[in-house]
């Protein structure tokens, strides 16, 4: 009896890994448009195409292709097939090797579908959310690197030199561009005219995005988040960003970044969200990534990151602890 | 045999190869070499961002209570697993496994709670990062 359950359960878990993988296969998934070339999305309450609703960009695809898949994009559907069984051996190992311990039910996460495989995630046979032969960011330029290296480090003196995140300004998850985050991978869209508005379930901030034609703020105008533009390009949402700071980099971009965004609707339950990052004073050149989000019910819980960071006031007292403590050993 | 009666629920935290714990690291507030096991009487829960607290009034074998405050999943991902504020209910007796701030304080950051019937409850906290392999059984 003490056997069954990890046994059973990865059993299950290899069995849903198995049955997405035909799916991958005949939608062809990861190409946009692929899945179903007929279909027409929906009109928003502004006539354009019907982006409303939430979303999860959650996604088992890593954001840099592994070196030793070199220009490979996209996975066969024998590979896919071959990783899902990788995948569920792996969590076959896991929940053996669990077994026997104190943890072997408790934290046999599978059991109560907590892990990546029970998660819903658009299926895609990407290599890497980083689209072309690379597949991964170009290294950072010379200058970029200085730049870097120059950046005040995040130590356990203040608050205030503690990093934004733990500070509830923000996740670099919120970018834009906007990438999966390890938890409540959500985001929910409205759409209205002359208007798209986007808010991230972590850690809470929306995107207010115009679409009504005006120009971007003067360039002396810089913003966290920068300054957001949308049009349409048929049933695709055009997102240009700039007028970023300097003091919220992506992966080590600078002040003069320019984020593209695309969204298009591609099904019932999916868009595909595409971005075009161009930074000359940090790569050689620009690179893009492409996300399949699906549909989810419900909306968003609330994050209100800051509503009780006792969080904070432990750290700063651990790091008076743990100087004291070397102090005395002195 | 192990109780198969489990109230096993967690958070979102293990969903993928993201860090676990963006918000903050488990080691810069709590001490993975102070593992603490606390019986006590829940007086409050608070179901606050960006990590729940759960408060408990702790007797010591000298009959004086002191109070502790454990650390936990953010409420959204704690709602996903079906945790809510009436899960856990003041005047609950409630056992907790966790790990100790490293100030020393009464604070700990929760690592599983189990109930007065053997039921088990993960806080989904971030000392999953923390050695929970020889934990008593």
């Amino acid at each position: 009896m003490k056997h069954r359950i990890p046994v059973t359960v990865a059993a299950l878990a290899a069995a849903t890994i198995l049955m997405t993988a035909p799916a991958f296969a005949q939608g062809g998934a990861g190409v946009k448009g692929s899945a179903n070339a007929a279909w027409k999305a929906p009109r928003g309450a502004d006539g354009h195409a019907d982006l409303s609703g939430t979303w999860t960009n959650a996604t088992s695809v890593p954001v840099e292709r592994p070196k030793e898949l070199g220009a490979k994009e996209f996975y066969t559907p024998e590979e896919m097939a071959a990783n899902a069984k990788k995948a569920a051996d792996r969590a076959a190992a896991q929940a053996a090797q669990a077994e026997g311990g104190d943890l072997a039910v408790h934290y046999d996460t599978n059991q109560f579908s907590l892990t990546g495989a029970s998660q819903k995630r658009a299926p895609s046979m990407r290599t890497s959310l980083i689209t072309g032969p690379e597949g991964r960011v170009p290294p950072l330029l010379p200058a970029a690197q200085k730049r870097q290296a120059a950046r005040p480090r995040s130590t356990f003196d203040s608050y205030e030199t503690r990093p934004l995140a733990e500070r509830c300004y923000f996740w670099p998850n919120e970018g834009p561009p906007m990438m999966p985050v390890g938890y409540n991978s959500n985001l929910q869209i409205i759409q209205g005219p002359g208007f798209v508005a986007i808010e991230q379930e972590m850690i809470h901030d929306v995107r207010i995005i115009p679409t009504d034609g005006r120009p971007h703020l003067p360039s002396n105008i810089r913003q966290w988040f920068g300054d957001a533009r949308g049009h349409w390009e048929g049933d695709t949402l055009v997102v240009e960003t700039t007028n970023f700071t300097d003091r919220n980099p992506f992966r080590g971009s600078s002040d003069q970044m320019k984020v593209v965004e695309k969204f298009t609707r591609s099904s019932p339950d999916s868009v595909v969200y595409e971005f075009t990052v161009t930074d000359p004073a940090t790569w050689e050149k620009s690179w893009s990534a492409e996300i399949q989000m699906s549909k989810i019910d419900g909306g968003l819980y609330e994050y209100a990151c800051h509503e009780g960071n006792y969080g904070m006031a432990n750290i700063l007292s651990g790091a008076r602890a743990d100087e004291a403590a070397a102090a005395a050993k002195k | 045999m192990k109780k198969l009666a489990i109230l096993a629920v967690g958070t979102a935290l293990f969903l993928s190869a993201v860090p676990l714990w963006a918000h903050h690291a488990f080691a810069a507030e709590f001490d993975a070499k102070k593992p603490v096991k606390l019986r006590g009487t829940v007086t409050r829960f608070e179901m606050i961002n960006p990590h729940s607290w759960l408060h408990i009034d702790v007797k010591g074998p000298d009959g004086k209570t002191t109070e502790w405050m454990v650390e936990g999943g953010s409420p959204n991902a704690l709602f996903r697993r079906g945790i809510n504020i009436n899960t856990v209910p003041v005047g609950t007796e409630i056992l907790v496994d966790g790990y100790q701030a490293k100030d020393g304080a009464n604070r700990a950051v929760g690592s599983d709670l189990t109930f007065p019937d053997g039921k088990r409850l993960f806080m989904g906290s971030s000392s999953p990062d923390s050695p929970d392999a020889n934990r008593s059984k």
